[in-house]
């Protein structure tokens, strides 16, 4: 595309579909803080978990499900905007957004990527592992959980805090 | 999708840089990839799976990924392809028994499609061996010369003494954007 056809290209997206961009971000926020897309991230990790090990190599069987995970977000985020805004369109959202770049830089644009960056991938994994085995701080536990019991998660610790 | 094109729009003004390392089994990329991190290497075991370093360098932030190299896992390598910015690759210089496979394995690579134009910097490791080739004979022994799709580097290094490494990511830094632009 030459540079005069890219010069209209980018004014026919100008103010009217401006407040269209914001829509689709503020939906956006809307649909990753949603408690069904916590819920679709958890069975996800239920379904994977115990592959997930703490050291510094990764296994090659970390690589296919991070593939899976990414396509999984992309998917489901594509559907709900697709529900949520009426004649919601990707392939039009994804070239206005190559045109507003420079607010590419918001917080909700920042979470999206942390889903396509491996590490916090992996981080994410351990961090659901340990929970689940007890290891870390578990949230379902909240109610008996005071100050004093934070730094040890033992059993028998916990059983001392229920006395 | 919304994602890789998120990825795409952000990763220029980061000036992010995905490197992928590769070579044969017993080459030195994991002992490379912790002298690049400065981290310990006296107890390297062979890579069954992947590591991941960030390294900053020249205003960049280098992401390197390497790939374990033994013939059972090289199948593996092509899932690691996609958005490489530069291919570095490490050769032991003092095992002249598989040059020739280390060789193929090497033009393979230069043939994917998906590594098409990304520049490559082939790293002749292990020069603090009395028997490793010197830099010029691997180079002719693979034939570098005939590259004319993407540009290359050869770089002699020990990965264990750190010599010529920094060389070799000099290197890297310079020519990030060959591929990019």
């Amino acid at each position: 595309m030459d540079a005069l056809e890219e010069e209209s290209f980018a004014l026919s997206f100008s103010s009217a579909s401006d407040a269209e961009f914001d829509a689709v971000v503020g939906c956006l926020e809307d649909i990753i803080m949603d408690a069904e897309f916590q819920l679709l991230q958890r069975s996800f990790m239920d379904k994977y978990y115990q592959e997930f090990e703490d050291t510094e190599e990764n296994k090659l069987t970390y690589t296919p499900i991070f593939n899976e995970y990414i396509s999984l977000v992309e998917k489901y985020i594509e559907e709900q905007l697709l529900e949520r805004i009426p004649g919601f369109n990707m392939a039009a959202f994804t070239t206005t957004l190559q045109h507003h770049k420079d607010e590419v830089a918001g917080d909700i644009f920042d979470m999206l990527l942390t889903f396509t960056d491996f590490l916090a991938f992996k981080e994410m994994f351990l961090d659901y592992r340990a929970e689940k085995e007890g290891r870390g701080l578990d949230l379902s536990s909240g109610l008996v959980v005071t100050s004093l019991c934070k730094s040890s998660s033992t059993p028998a610790s916990q059983n001392n805090l229920r006395h | 999708g919304l994602l890789s094109i998120l990825r795409k729009l952000k990763s220029a003004p980061d000036q992010e840089v995905r490197i992928l390392l590769l070579g044969l089994d017993n080459a030195g990329k994991t002992t490379l990839l912790k002298q690049l991190a400065s981290e310990d290497i006296s107890h390297i075991t062979p890579t069954q799976g992947f590591n991941i370093k960030s390294v900053q360098s020249q205003g960049f932030k280098l992401n390197v990924w390497d790939i374990g190299g033994q013939r059972k896992i090289r199948p593996y390598w092509r899932s690691y392809f996609e958005n490489t910015d530069i291919l570095i690759y490490v050769i032991d210089s003092a095992d002249r028994k598989r040059f020739e496979e280390t060789g193929q394995e090497l033009t393979e690579l230069l043939e994917e499609e998906k590594l098409s134009c990304v520049p490559v910097l082939v790293f002749a490791n292990k020069q603090d061996l009395l028997t490793a080739a010197p830099a010029a004979e691997i180079a002719e022994g693979l034939n570098l010369h005939t590259i004319r799709d993407r540009v290359w580097q050869i770089q002699s290094c020990s990965a264990l003494t750190g010599e010529g490494v920094q060389d070799g990511m000099n290197w890297v830094c310079k020519n990030v954007n060959a591929k990019k632009k």
